[in-house]
Order: structure tokens, then C-alpha cells, then sequence
């Protein structure tokens, strides 16, 4: 819904040609990002790729009205691209429970403490866990996935994630500290699998008590 | 510790932001967890892949923008 009234003189006589060069110019070198953050809801190249092309044809299409806007250029296309992916796909928009921030935050010490007896808890200074956490993120209900690639991956802020998703900012977070607080538990997994516990310290068992009295 | 997520993120208010920074000067057992928490958010951000320039797809999104009526 293009409203040209309001438009100021200069963009109604502003050349179709200039106008598809800024736009080719701001909007063009963000594919990658635009790549990168479809990649993150679909999983895969070739549905990422179709979701990247339709973006930008949509992008071109109401580029007169964002360019008005004065907004973010690089916001504005992942929130056209996350509406791209919802209304392409029919996924199942799964209801997610609203938690308190502050017991998230509580349990993130809980799951510090699980990791410290177990003897991974220095497994982000000792390990590139690069693989571990991408494969983490991927296994994220699609919900709390965009919100912690947004997030902890793009480096959004609360409010930029909330305009971007059309989620209040209360399901932001909650949905952010539960998706932290699963991938430190995956993570945590990950490495006790992988036979990453710390050997030094150990803990006393009823088996090394044994051997230590016999 | 309740505060611990909003204060790695930046988003507490100054004077909430100078209580929970003093009481981690003092309370050991909280800035370890504070150091965890912080220790997995620089992994995470970390992971970012470099974000690639695809020339076919750029060159794709070209075609159809082309179709759609961009003149360049």
C-alpha cells in the first residue's frame, strides 16, 4: 500500500533508474546477511536461497516507502525474510510458554553448577566448540531458534528483535534465556559424550575408595 | 543471579546495572556463574560463519529482480 501524496516532491520526480540504483546499492551487499539469517530458519541451501530471492523482490517493491522510513536497511530485510519464511512455510507456531526472566536467570546458576560437577564447566576455554554450538542451534525448536540467532549470533538488541519477529519483548526474552539454557545443556552433553570431563579433581568414589582402602 | 541475563545484555537500568556490578565484587560464587554465562554467550557469537558472498544466487536474485522491472 504505497501512499505517494505524502512523498515529497523530489521522490515522485526521483527517476525509476536512480531509485532501483540506491536500492541496489544499500540493499544488494546485504544478501549475505540476508543469506545467512535465512539459512538459520530453514536449514537448508535451496529454501534459503528461494527465500532470499523473494525477499528482495519484495525488498524492490516497497522500497520507495522504507526508504522514507529512514530505518535500518539491514533490519528491515530480515524482518521481510523472516515474513517470507513464516507465510511460505506452514509451521506449526507452537504456543510457547511465557517464563519469568528472573527463574531463567537462576537456572542458568543451576546449570553452571551441574556443569562444574560434572567437570566441564571450563569447556569454553578449552575446546572451539564452534561445530557443537551450530549443531545446538540447530536442533532449537524454530521459535527460540531465530530468537538466539538474532540475538547471540547478529547481535540484535531486545527491541530490534521484537520489531523484527512481532513478539513482545517479554517473549523475547523468555524465549532467548530458554533457548541459552537448552544449548548450555546440550553443549554440556555434547562434551561429557565426547569425553571432555576434567580428569583432574576428580571425585571420590565408592569404587576409588575401595581401591585407596585396599 | 536473577538479574543475570538483562545485565550480560546490557539492558538493566544504570542504577540496577551498579548493584549487581557491586555485589559481583563481592560475591565470588555469583561472578563465577556471571563468568560461565559470559564465557558461553563469547562461544556462541563466536560461531557467527563469515557471511558469504554467493555470486550464483546474486546473480539469480538479479535475474528476478530484472523480471519484476529493476532497470539496472
Amino acid at each position: 500500500m504505497l501512499d505517494t501524496t505524502h512523498q515529497p516532491p523530489a521522490l515522485i520526480s526521483e527517476s525509476t533508474t536512480e531509485r532501483d540504483r540506491e536500492f541496489a546499492a544499500a540493499a544488494l551487499p546485504l544478501m549475505p546477511n540476508v543469506k545467512r539469517f535465512a539459512l538459520s530458519l530453514t536449514r537448508n541451501q535451496p529454501d534459503a536461497d528461494d527465500i532470499v530471492q523473494e525477499t528482495y523482490l519484495r525488498a524492490h517493491r516497497y522500497w520507495s516507502t522504507f526508504q522514507g522510513s529512514g530505518g535500518d536497511c539491514r533490519k528491515w530485510l530480515l524482518t521481510i525474510c523472516r515474513n517470507v519464511f513464516t507465510t511460505n512455510v506452514q509451521r506449526e507456531e507452537r504456543s510457547v510458554a511465557v517464563e519469568d526472566d528472573e527463574l531463567e536467570s537462576l537456572a542458568a546458576a543451576r546449570t553452571h553448577n551441574a556443569a562444574r560437577v560434572a567437570g566441564v564447566d571450563d569447556i569454553y576455554a578449552r575446546l572451539d566448540l564452534g561445530p557443537a554450538i551450530r549443531d545446538a542451534i540447530d536442533r532449537l525448536d524454530a521459535a527460540f531458534r531465530e530468537v538466539v540467532v538474532l540475538s547471540d549470533v547478529e547481535g540484535f538488541s531486545y527491541e530490534e528483535i521484537a520489531e523484527t519477529l512481532a513478539i513482545p519483548m517479554g517473549t523475547v526474552r523468555s524465549r532467548l534465556f530458554r533457548a541459552r539454557r537448552q544449548l548450555q545443556e546440550m553443549l554440556m552433553v555434547y562434551a561429557l559424550d565426547a569425553g571432555y570431563a576434567r580428569a583432574r579433581r576428580p571425585r571420590r568414589t565408592l569404587a576409588a575408595a575401595a581401591d585407596e582402602n585396599g | 543471579m536473577r538479574r543475570l541475563w538483562p545485565y550480560l545484555d546490557n539492558k538493566l537500568s544504570d542504577s540496577d546495572k551498579e548493584r549487581v556490578t557491586l555485589h559481583l565484587q563481592q560475591c565470588t560464587d555469583c561472578l563465577s556463574h556471571f563468568d560461565y554465562a559470559r564465557a558461553f554467550l563469547d562461544a556462541v557469537h563466536a560461531t557467527r560463519p563469515a557471511a558469504e558472498t554467493d555470486d550464483a544466487l546474486r546473480d539469480r536474485v538479479l535475474q528476478a529482480l530484472s523480471n519484476h522491472g529493476m532497470s539496472i
